[in-house]
């Protein structure tokens, strides 16, 4: 009985000593951006490590309880590492790849983040109307326009870029921004020309964007990204954008009867193929500006 | 009129002694530093440790002088070792190079040396250390030195940012002499740290049984794009530190910050990233180059560069990250005021990928093949097969069959496939993108001398060399004074080399013409061959050597000197200091390894150099009938890849053997007929050891009574991360298998079953 009672105590002793035992804790209260069950899972997987440091969330208040090893670690490093798993602090921004990552329901809304951005739009915005100001009203107003459908080309080079990374997830969410973008353009803005061809080309591009965004299935996203790019290309040759652009073909998409598309980039980057055959292909047309 | 004329004249001439008098004054100003070496104590990761502090600080103070300048430093070791100090890049008369046994007597204990050198150049360098491993614990600082307003090159917009120098490094608990042993014993603990063994188990997992077996058939250990495993990452002494302003001045929105950028790590590459944006590198090895923007470059060990960045919002600080190549680690710099806007972390390698790839580099006899490929100046990299950020995350095991199958139908047509910046949307800097700013040719009419080098090495055994020849075994190269030498370089190692040379800048050409930049580190990846030049202008014995502390220290190098010149005043007795030069890389390692089982004690003790090995190996049973055994050889490595080594050995052995129903002691016999009797037997041994494919070693040796033996041995296959197993056979009938689990740096637990002594089980002591 003796000897079965120092056992247990034996055992006892073992299972506390082997429970992360944090030593020379200190704890920190901090607010953590975040908004469901999964993101505390997460948050707290990324601020555990071992008998170093650990976290508690509360998803109703958002503020995380820190307990670290004061010897070995300090709260800025464990609100590093949660912040690198994706989740805004007080202290920190997540990179932008790693929010992107987070699963749909965990996408919170990025207060600090969004404080940041409209800080920064604010300053060039002053910027460019410090600059507008020494000009000509018309060029400003040509410079507006030109702009709406800046946004257009800029969420179909995502799209492409999505296309060459093969990634359905993120092509359809490019997809999304895209018609987006289309939704915002105002038409009666447009210069007659380029307004000519928008209206022309306005159905099959919308249809594309909400094709490519219903699926995520890549090999019909390429599809519908053929047909999208033609009418991109039409659409790029009327309309003035600020940089030069290369409008290139790859002879073995569609089956051998070859298909198009549009890149920032000298350097062919196939999105018909993506690692599979990345560099087939060649520029068919400059389109400087 | 002529009075005019006269009074004219005079006021040339005055004009003329003024400008030479005060021209005279900037030339003779003299900047004096002090520098007290030290022994301190460092607390980087909760342990304390030895380290080395200059002024009492590691790194050591930012040097800053202007053009013109003279510098007067003084260095006053307070150590109760030697010490040297070497100025990185600097163009200088020889003796002040701070080269120990080669450009001047080490700096002995409790005495003050003068470095004094005029400052003929511009530009972002540094200086470190060249006595042993000193580097490694703290001797290392930046050594800025800026152009004069008047400087023609001066470049509004760069050089007259706000400046931060930053000084990049690395740091471990373990002391660096255990490092380098470490290293050369081909401990695999770095590997465990960095969980990197690479292992069977770990390669099954990730559908790559195939990929390890072919490795290891091809006699490569589990590859890694760096050595050692470090505790802490560095920059300006600090694993994480916050820039909010310069100079007194609060950094916002807009602003721009140049940062001055060496890599003082012993021997690690470290990518910079940023997330404020892209990157502006304004200059290299302390020569400016045209801006070009980029995402992300690699600094060389010993490398400088300078780039821009911008801080692109308001109340916001952004990360600024040297993460090390094999991403285990990094360090991060805040530029910026207010919540820290971090950047992507460099994701992890796949090893396994690396694997494949170098397996299909590496041919059966240990030469590399680059599949037609001409590699150079850093534009194809292999290792980008690992990258995920480039090649996509780690494929699970079926679709990775798939993908494998598509990119070997492309492997012929697609040149771009190791070309990072044609596969992704990473800008990454490569040599090519270099482009000095003014032409760099060097005199034209100067004859031109050629040389050739192939950077060879061996990785099991940790011999780095030029032409499989270190620096004791080979002659110094011999350069005359206005000749313009050629180097070739091709890395034909498996490990890339930051090939530095001393007191010159070397043009690379890169094919940027005329414009080719001007650098005294190149850096060659495996398989690349890169064409240098540089006009011998200064006499002196100038060291060109892989700036890889622990490669340099292995001999990696050679000594450039120049023909008929003046005897060095700081080396009074040539000889000697030539023979501790060689010394460094005679060195001879020392391993030790005791198994205390229950079947007996089993162990071994080796000391190794470039070239010979010195090994015993001990069998004690705890009974007579198990026996005891010791075996003792003396051998040479030979050949590049030092896959085979003759040794003679002496063997005693004591072992009770069972005797027949008349008395006599039943010899055993051979796999040959031999008989051996193993009471009480000393024998001599000539013998050869030659490493087969699978790292399996054969050992042939015959003893001087006639008997031969052949046995087949493998230690440390690693069937998991922490999981070794071994065997060996022999055709004296005796086996041995047996595994091991490591446990720390110096413990295993152990188990084994021997022929001779049976079924044991205990644990493995290793030094």
């Amino acid at each position: 009985m003796k000897l079965f009672s120092l056992i247990a105590a034996a055992t006892l002793l073992t299972i506390t000593a082997c429970q992360a035992q944090i030593k020379n804790a200190k704890t920190a209260t901090v607010k953590v951006y975040g908004n469901c069950g999964m993101c505390e899972t997460s948050i707290e997987k990324a601020a555990n490590k071992g008998k170093t440091s650990k976290a508690d969330w509360n998803e109703a208040t958002k503020m995380a309880i820190i307990t670290y090893d004061s010897m070995k670690t300090n709260a800025e490093s464990v609100l590093k590492n949660i912040a690198l798993a994706g989740y805004d602090s007080e202290k920190f921004l997540a990179p932008d790849a790693a929010y992107d990552k987070l699963p749909g329901c965990c996408k919170y809304d990025r207060e600090k983040k969004t404080a940041m951005l409209i800080q920064t739009t604010k300053d060039t915005m002053a910027a460019m109307q410090n600059h507008t100001n020494h000009q000509h009203e018309g060029m400003a107003n040509a410079a507006q326009e030109a702009n709406q459908l800046i946004a257009v080309f800029d969420s179909y080079f995502s799209l492409k870029d999505a296309l060459v990374k093969t990634d359905g997830n993120i092509a359809s969410a490019k997809a999304k921004d895209l018609q987006t973008a289309i939704n915002a353009v105002k038409m009666e803005k447009l210069p007659m020309d380029v307004h000519t061809v928008w209206m022309k080309v306005l159905n099959d591009v919308k249809e594309d964007a909400e094709n490519i965004n219903g699926t995520k299935d890549i090999s019909k996203q390429r599809d519908h990204f053929m047909s999208l790019s033609i009418n991109m290309y039409a659409l790029i040759k009327v309309a003035k954008t600020t940089e030069t652009v290369y409008y290139q073909f790859c002879p073995m998409a569609n089956e051998g009867k070859g298909a198009n598309w549009l890149s920032k980039e000298s350097g062919v980057k196939n999105p018909y193929y993506g690692s599979q055959m990345l560099t087939c292909g060649k520029t068919v047309e400059t389109i400087k500006q | 009129m002529a009075i005019q004329k006269n009074i004219c004249k005079k006021v040339l001439l005055l004009a003329i002694f003024f400008t030479l008098i005060i021209s005279n004054l900037f030339a003779q100003k003299i900047v004096r530093y002090d520098l007290f070496v030290k022994d301190t104590i460092v607390n980087f990761t909760g342990k304390t440790k030895r380290a080395i502090a200059v002024n009492g600080q590691i790194p050591m103070p930012t040097l800053t002088f202007t053009e013109g300048d003279t510098a007067e430093i003084y260095v006053h070791n307070e150590l109760n070792e030697t010490t040297s100090l070497h100025w990185h890049g600097l163009f200088l008369p020889n003796k002040e190079d701070g080269v120990p046994n080669l450009t001047q007597m080490p700096i002995k204990p409790n005495t003050t040396h003068v470095y004094r050198f005029p400052i003929i150049q511009n530009g972002t360098h540094w200086y470190h250390s060249h006595s042993g491993l000193q580097e490694q614990i703290g001797m290392y600082g930046n050594f800025v030195m800026l152009k004069k307003q008047t400087d023609p090159t001066f470049r509004k917009g760069i050089d007259d940012l706000p400046t931060v120098p930053v000084v990049l490094s690395e740091w471990t608990d373990y002391k660096p002499e255990n490092v380098h042993r470490m290293l050369h014993n081909a401990s695999d603990w770095f590997a465990i740290k960095k969980n990197a063994t690479q292992s069977y188990s770990e390669a099954i997992k990730a559908g790559h049984f195939n990929t390890k077996l072919k490795n290891e058939w091809k006699r490569m250990l589990a590859m890694d794009v760096s050595d050692v495993y470090y505790d802490k990452i560095l920059m300006n002494g600090q694993p994480n530190s916050d820039l909010t302003s310069i100079d007194g001045k609060q950094l916002k929105a807009g602003d721009k910050v140049r940062l001055r950028i060496s890599n003082g790590g012993a021997s690690s590459y470290f990518w910079l990233t940023y997330a404020g944006g892209k990157i502006t590198v304004v200059a290299n090895d302390g020569n400016d180059v045209e801006p070009v923007e980029v995402d992300r470059l690699i600094i060389a060990v010993s490398e400088t560069y300078d780039i821009v960045v911008t801080i692109p919002a308001e109340n916001t600080a952004f990360e600024f990250l040297a993460t090390t190549e094999d991403r285990t680690n990094s360090a991060s710099y805040y530029i910026g005021n207010g919540i820290k806007q971090l950047v992507t972390p460099q994701p992890r390698l796949k090893y396994f990928e690396g694997m494949k790839m170098m397996n299909g580099m590496m041919m059966m006899n240990g030469d590399l093949d680059d599949m037609g490929m001409s590699m150079s100046l850093n534009q194809m990299d292999m290792n980008v097969v690992m990258y995920p950020e480039i090649t996509g995350e780690e494929k699970s095991k079926d679709n990775g069959k798939m993908d494998s199958m598509s990119m070997t139908s492309n492997a012929g047509v697609n040149d771009n496939q190791y070309n990072s910046n044609a596969l992704s949307d990473i800008v990454t800097l490569n040599y090519a993108m270099l482009r000095a700013p003014a032409r760099t040719n060097l005199p034209k009419n100067a004859a031109v001398k050629e040389l050739k080098f192939e950077l060879t090495g061996n990785m099991n055994r940790y011999v780095w060399s030029l032409d499989n020849k270190v620096v004791s075994e080979a002659d110094k190269i011999l350069i005359k004074k206005g000749e313009n030498i050629r180097i070739i370089l091709y890395n034909g190692s498996m490990m890339r080399h930051p090939m530095h040379l001393h007191g010159h800048d070397f043009r690379l050409l890169n094919g940027q013409g005329d414009n080719a930049p001007l650098k005294n580190i190149v850096d060659i990846m495996p398989m690349e061959t890169d064409t240098l030049e540089f006009n011998a202008n200064v006499e002196g014995d100038w060291f060109f050597h892989c700036h890889i502390l622990y490669h340099m220290m292995s001999g990696m190098g050679r000594v450039f000197t120049y023909e008929n010149q003046s005897a060095n005043p700081l080396i009074p007795n040539p000889k000697l200091a030539q023979r501790k030069l060689f010394a460094d890389d005679r060195n001879f390692h020392f391993m030790a390894e005791n198994d205390f089982a229950t079947n007996g004690n089993d162990g071994m003790a080796m000391l190794q150099n470039t070239r010979w090995s010195i090994g015993t190996e001990w069998r004690l049973g705890h009974t007579a009938d198990h026996g005891q055994e010791t075996e003792t050889h003396i051998g040479r490595y030979i050949g590049k890849m030092q896959w085979l080594m003759p040794f003679i050995g002496f063997d005693w052995r004591y072992r009770k053997m069972e005797r027949d129903a008349m008395g006599k002691v039943r010899g055993e016999k051979n796999l040959f007929g031999q008989t051996n009797t193993k009471d009480n037997r000393r024998q001599f041994s000539l013998g050869v050891a030659y490493t087969l494919p699978m790292l399996v070693i054969l050992q042939t040796e015959i003893y001087h009574d006639g008997n031969a033996r052949v046995q087949l041995m493998r230690e440390d296959i690693p069937v998991a991360k922490r999981l070794r197993m071994s065997f060996m056979l022999n055709t004296d009938k005796e086996y041995m298998a047996g595994f091991k689990y490591i446990v720390g740096k110096n413990l295993g637990i152990s188990t084994h079953y021997d022929s001779d002594m049976g079924f044991g089980a205990g644990f493995t002591f290793n030094y």
